[in-house]
């Protein structure tokens, strides 16, 4: 019942979007006004083949907000393969490379797909176990509720809404969570998940403050599993230095995770929940209509199934095209 | 191009609308299997035979090399407070750490249910042995075979935890033998109940798993404290009935797998 309200919602949403009237998007790429952070592209791998990741990953661009590119992210964890203070410790590699666009629909719609390739390994005592293949697709579509005209103030604002779907296109093999390692290790999480997302922008010249929030509903997939929702959050400073022929933006920022507890046959799992805060860093460089992406994000404090998952880092590099 | 997407989104949409639940509450009917696999530890740390040494409050170094015990009279308690007697003649199981295959307790035709609690002797009863050699079944010849009788008159092992030791006083490395059964005077086998974190949700499509924490530092060093360089031979007299006493907190369920 709870699924098809979700789903009605979501209809209703983006026939909304649908009509909204479109207008021309008269201000060429590549300007500061245009410069956004992208909350919605934090959804790139959600509980799947990185149990804590939920992807407060990144940022796409702040260089160009609408762009077709491609981004490889790696994600590092260790995991106790065991419930004994001498069980081992196992490492996990998480390996994502990522097709991703955003695509204006309107002057205040966007469009925005995510298509995942995971390649993922760990190293059990009886070998090294490995997967990969299509993860889930996203999409979502973001309406900006609130602009500020250029020019006119000191502060520039912008207010973004959108929700969007989870496409269960990747693999959940119910065999890979026998046992106790990370229950994440999937290349999707086998369900339609539903994903609501805020994202707020305020800039003075230069520097500019990205906030974001969003929250992923999560189904019960057809293996009767279902994992727990996750809310991710996040704050970014950043700062535009024009070389002229191209443009620099370091950032650095807190973005965190928190995940409820997954369930199987309705009935939650033990050790599952939990939360993670990372600070991260980064910059973007820009030259003409392409732009090149650097990050990295370290736990500064996490809790994550009751101690048993540890995520070590992450980084990801991106190229951009602007369209 | 801006209709095509249009489209291609409400489309998603729409697809994802009539996607129907998955029926949320399959009927709970017939019968399914349920395990209960008993994992030793030492403390904290999972259990290595032989190789790893383990210091009690005792100060008393063990190298242990032999634990085994049996599982009988499992008693299943549902939801709603009613219980599933296993099949008393099913019923007994030799749990044995040197063994990987037996180190679980296989149930099979379980009545369907959402099941909260489990209760398991540790040895066999009274009623059972005086049943007489011929009212065993195959489990007589199984003990045998496992070590786990010490005579027919003197009946069965209920447990058995060997090693070797060091301590303070006895340097070199020393055999020793715990073995619990009846005396003369106390019977010694007893029960154990454990409540589960999770329902086990046995269906004919589910055998849930019910992972079991065996500590076998509270055999000698629970409640009741025994120093092997006292005595290293521990199988008989009151010692036995404290011994018992011990295993009743040697078990704790650490989750339940419904897979």
């Amino acid at each position: 019942m709870k699924n098809t309200i979700i789903k009605v919602l979501f209809a209703l949403l983006v026939l909304q979007f649908a009509h909204a009237n479109p207008v021309k998007d008269s201000i060429s790429s590549f300007t500061f006004q245009k410069m956004q952070l992208d909350a919605a592209l934090d959804f790139d791998c959600d509980a799947c083949g990185c149990s804590a990741s939920g992807g407060s990953m990144g940022f796409s661009s702040m260089l160009n907000a609408n762009f077709v590119g491609l981004r490889y992210f790696y994600q590092s964890y260790t995991s106790r393969d065991g419930i004994f203070a001498n069980s081992p410790w196992i490492d996990e590699n998480f390996n994502t490379t990522q097709v991703w666009a955003k695509i204006p629909i309107s002057d205040k719609v966007q469009v925005t797909a995510l298509i995942p390739y995971h390649f993922h390994n760990r190293e059990l005592a009886t070998g090294t176990d490995q997967i990969s293949g299509l993860g889930d697709v996203t999409v979502m579509a973001t309406y900006t509720l609130f602009k500020t005209q250029k020019d006119s103030t000191v502060f520039t604002h912008n207010l973004q809404l959108g929700g969007g779907v989870k496409i269960p296109t990747g693999k959940f093999k119910a065999a890979n969570n026998l046992g106790t390692v990370n229950q994440s290790f999937q290349l999707g999480t086998g369900s339609w998940d539903y994903l609501l997302l805020t994202e707020y922008v305020i800039k003075k010249k230069n520097l500019g403050l990205n906030t974001m929030l969003n929250y992923t509903f999560k189904t019960e997939n057809d293996k009767n599993y279902q994992f727990g929702n996750q809310f991710n959050y996040g704050s970014t400073l950043f700062y535009l230095l024009d070389l002229k022929s191209i443009q620099v933006v370091p950032q650095i920022g807190l973005a965190g995770e928190v995940y409820g507890q997954n369930k199987q046959y309705g009935t939650g799992v033990q050790n599952t929940a939990g939360d993670i805060l990372f600070g991260k860093f980064g910059f973007e460089i820009g030259k003409d209509k392409f732009s090149l992406g650097v990050n990295a994000m370290l736990p500064v404090n996490q809790n994550l199934a009751n101690g048993a998952i540890e995520a070590n880092y992450r980084w990801s590099v991106n190229l951009n095209y602007t369209l | 191009m801006k209709n095509i997407l249009n489209k291609a989104v409400a489309i998603i949409a729409i697809s994802a609308a009539l996607t129907s639940c998955s029926s949320d509450e399959v009927a709970i009917s017939g019968t399914g299997n349920l395990d209960l696999e008993f994992d030793n530890s030492y403390g904290e740390n999972d259990l290595l035979l032989n190789s790893q040494s383990y210091t009690t409050s005792n100060n008393e170094a063990l190298k242990i090399s032999t634990l085994k015990y049996i599982v009988s009279n499992i008693v299943l308690t549902k939801e709603d407070g009613t219980t599933y007697t296993y099949p008393k003649s099913q019923s007994y199981f030799i749990i044995d750490e040197s063994d990987s295959e037996k180190r679980v307790a296989g149930l099979v035709d379980v009545p369907a249910g959402n099941y909260t609690k489990v209760t398991f002797g540790i040895g066999v009863d009274k009623t059972q042995w005086e049943l007489g050699a011929s009212g065993q079944g195959d489990f007589l010849a199984t003990a045998q075979a496992a070590g786990m009788m010490w005579s027919w008159t003197a009946g069965y092992k209920f447990m058995a935890f060997e090693g070797s030791f060091t301590s303070p006083t006895v340097t070199t490395a020393t055999d020793f033998k715990v073995h619990t059964g009846q005396t003369g005077t106390d019977y010694n086998y007893t029960e154990v109940t454990l409540t589960l974190p999770t329902n086990a949700m046995v269906r004919t499509t589910i055998t849930p798993e019910i992972h079991i924490v065996a500590d076998a530092s509270k055999i000698i060093d629970g409640t009741n404290k025994f120093k092997l360089s006292e005595s290293a031979t521990i199988m008989g007299g009151s010692s036995l009935a404290l011994i018992t006493a011990n295993l009743i907190n040697m078990f704790s369920v650490a989750h339940v797998h419904n897979d």
